[in-house]
């Protein structure tokens, strides 16, 4: 397949089940919500050494919050429940009830719970309040600046981890820009994040490796600079930067409406552009239970 | 299958006991064996439709009951389901023990209104008497769950023991509201009695002004934000229960914190605009 003289490889994305939160934060401005999501959110590309993956999936305005103040989703996902309860606890604990002004709350009502102000309520020292809404139940937590709020407990969702394409460019430069143009047309897509810095992966990675104890290596046969000394170097001529899109979401279609979204936005900018061709990360489709085969889903 | 309407044929009678008289009855049964009940009026029982006519009217599974006064105690007693409308007054016990369904009061209700409810939903367009959401008599649980709106004025211990569960006063309260409770919110519209949260334990009374007098185990916290109230105010607002007089923005209150001398971290909140 080819889309504006970008070659579509004849591939798929081997992903993997994995359980999903959304939580919404808000503070008093964007600027402080997004200050307690980056720390969130920070350190948390992949489950391989972070424990949990997670990014913010959009912003919020005031009229979409339960507090009517700005807010943003943000989506976590981890290999079981138990380490996502105690990623969402430690990191909620941290980087959300640490900064100023904040409140979090559940994004997902379906599904089974994990704790969320459930576990940090003890921070209160006994002085903290239960406060039922409606049917939604929430801690109050005093602290420093007045209170914490933060609702009890927050859905899953088994979600969709690993979904992935791979872009192979002319140069670093235009390399760099079609991820960035596919970064910026996923992020329009609901129910899905890119947990890498910027969205975007430079050091795509193969299981295990020469050397004991590792459990991931960097991806030689994507690596152009070893194209000429790995025999099984997927590296074509003419390309010199490789950059891979990493993709989670809440379910199987929300991961393939973010690819074709993203390789959509990596064709437009076109062979002229310097994309030279799409291809996706799998592991002979012996690994993952999901398969997105790039031409199904740019079909 | 339409709702039932049940006029009274004597209101000048002595109470009925209306406890049974529910709208799950005429769902299971139909029309007949609502009929059968046999509701306690004076010294005896007497058969439903020998107190009262029955025509139909209203939506499915909706009874609709004309009191003509005061004379219909324990209404909507223990009722789980379905709706039940009372177009005029209630005497007392009105949704007592009553777990789930919707009853609405177009006029005044008395004593024990919603007292030891667990579920569901009271709406009095007129006022209510003492003890509302307080434990039965001779009862130690108070309210544990439900939402009730009272858009006129209620008397003294409302959600006296409440342990869960949202009552909201339009008008006054008498005195003690909330006392010795263990969890819950209290709204109340206008002026409320002396001692609020009396020997409270836990939970939240809003009060859009001073009260009369506070217990003396209170102390003052000062004012804050109190983002709780925003959340509180929309779901209020959805009810139709948010004060009239409470502001409509903001999160400022002044919060009392007691009764310390009970060991409770209760609140009074007394809202402020801005």
């Amino acid at each position: 397949m080819r889309l504006n003289g970008v070659h579509i490889e004849d591939t798929f994305a081997e992903a993997f089940p994995m359980l999903g939160t959304r939580l919404v934060i808000t503070a008093d401005t964007p600027a402080w919500v997004q200050a307690a999501v980056v720390s969130m959110t920070g350190f948390a590309t992949s489950v391989i050494a972070c424990g949990c993956e997670a990014a913010m999936e959009r912003a919020l305005p005031p009229g979409e919050t339960p507090d009517s103040r700005p807010g943003a989703a943000v989506l976590l996902f981890a290999m079981s429940k138990a380490e996502l309860a105690k990623q969402v606890a430690r990191r909620v604990g941290q980087c959300v009830m640490t900064c100023p002004g904040t409140a979090c709350y559940a994004g997902l009502r379906d599904g089974p719970t994990i704790p969320l102000g459930n576990a940090l309520r003890y921070f209160g020292d006994g002085w903290q309040i239960a406060k039922r809404v409606g049917i939604r139940r929430y801690w109050r937590i005093p602290v420093m600046d007045g209170e914490f709020l933060c609702e009890a407990a927050t859905g899953t969702v088994d979600g969709v981890g690993g979904g992935n394409f791979i872009i192979l460019a002319a140069d670093r430069r235009s390399g760099l820009a079609a991820a960035q143009a596919a970064v910026l047309a996923i992020r329009e897509v609901p129910g899905a994040i890119l947990p890498f810095p910027g969205g975007v992966v430079r050091s795509g990675s193969k299981i295990g490796g020469k050397y004991k104890g590792m459990i991931a290596s960097t991806n030689t046969a994507f690596c152009p600079t070893l194209r000429a000394a790995v025999p099984a170097s997927l590296v074509p001529e003419g390309v010199e930067s490789i950059l891979e899109l990493v993709i989670d979401g809440v379910s199987e279609a929300a991961v393939a409406a973010t690819m074709r979204a993203g390789i959509a936005a990596v064709a437009d900018l076109g062979a002229a552009g310097g994309v030279v061709s799409v291809t996706a990360g799998n592991y002979g489709g012996k690994l993952g239970r999901y398969q997105f085969r790039l031409h199904e889903v740019m079909a | 299958m339409s709702g039932i309407v049940l006029t009274i044929r004597d209101p000048a009678g002595p109470p009925i006991d209306m406890t049974g008289v529910l709208p799950e009855r005429l769902i299971e049964g139909g029309r007949e064996a609502l009929a059968g009940l046999m509701p306690v009026r004076g010294r005896g029982r007497h058969r439903l439709d020998a107190l009262f006519t029955l025509e139909d009217g209203g939506p499915p599974g909706t009874l609709i009951l004309r009191p003509g006064g005061a004379v219909l105690d324990g209404v909507g007693t223990g009722m789980t389901s379905g709706n039940l409308r009372v177009e005029g007054e209630c005497g007392a016990y009105a949704g007592s023990a009553m777990r789930g369904g919707a009853l609405t009061v177009a006029g005044n209700c008395g004593a024990f209104a919603a007292a030891g409810m667990v579920g569901g939903n009271l709406r009095v367009a007129g006022d209510a008497g003492d003890f509302l959401g307080a434990p039965l008599a001779g009862g130690t649980r108070g309210m544990s769950g439900g939402f009730v709106v009272v858009m006129g004025n209620a008397g003294d211990r409302v959600g006296e023991r409440m342990r869960r569960g949202l009552i909201a006063v339009h008008g006054r309260v008498g005195s003690l509201c909330g006392a010795r409770m263990i969890a819950g919110t209290i709204v109340v519209g206008d002026s409320c009695g002396p001692d609020p949260g009396q020997a409270m334990r836990r939970g939240s009374i809003l009060l859009s002004r001073e009260p009369e007098a506070v217990p003396s185990g209170f102390v003052d916290g000062g004012m804050n934000d109190w983002l709780f109230l925003e959340l509180m105010r929309k779901e209020l607002i959805d009810g139709g229960a948010w004060p009239s007089g409470y502001p409509a923005a903001g999160t400022r209150a002044r919060r009392l914190i007691g009764d310390r001398s009970a060991g409770g971290i209760g609140e009074v909140l007394i809202l402020s605009e801005g």
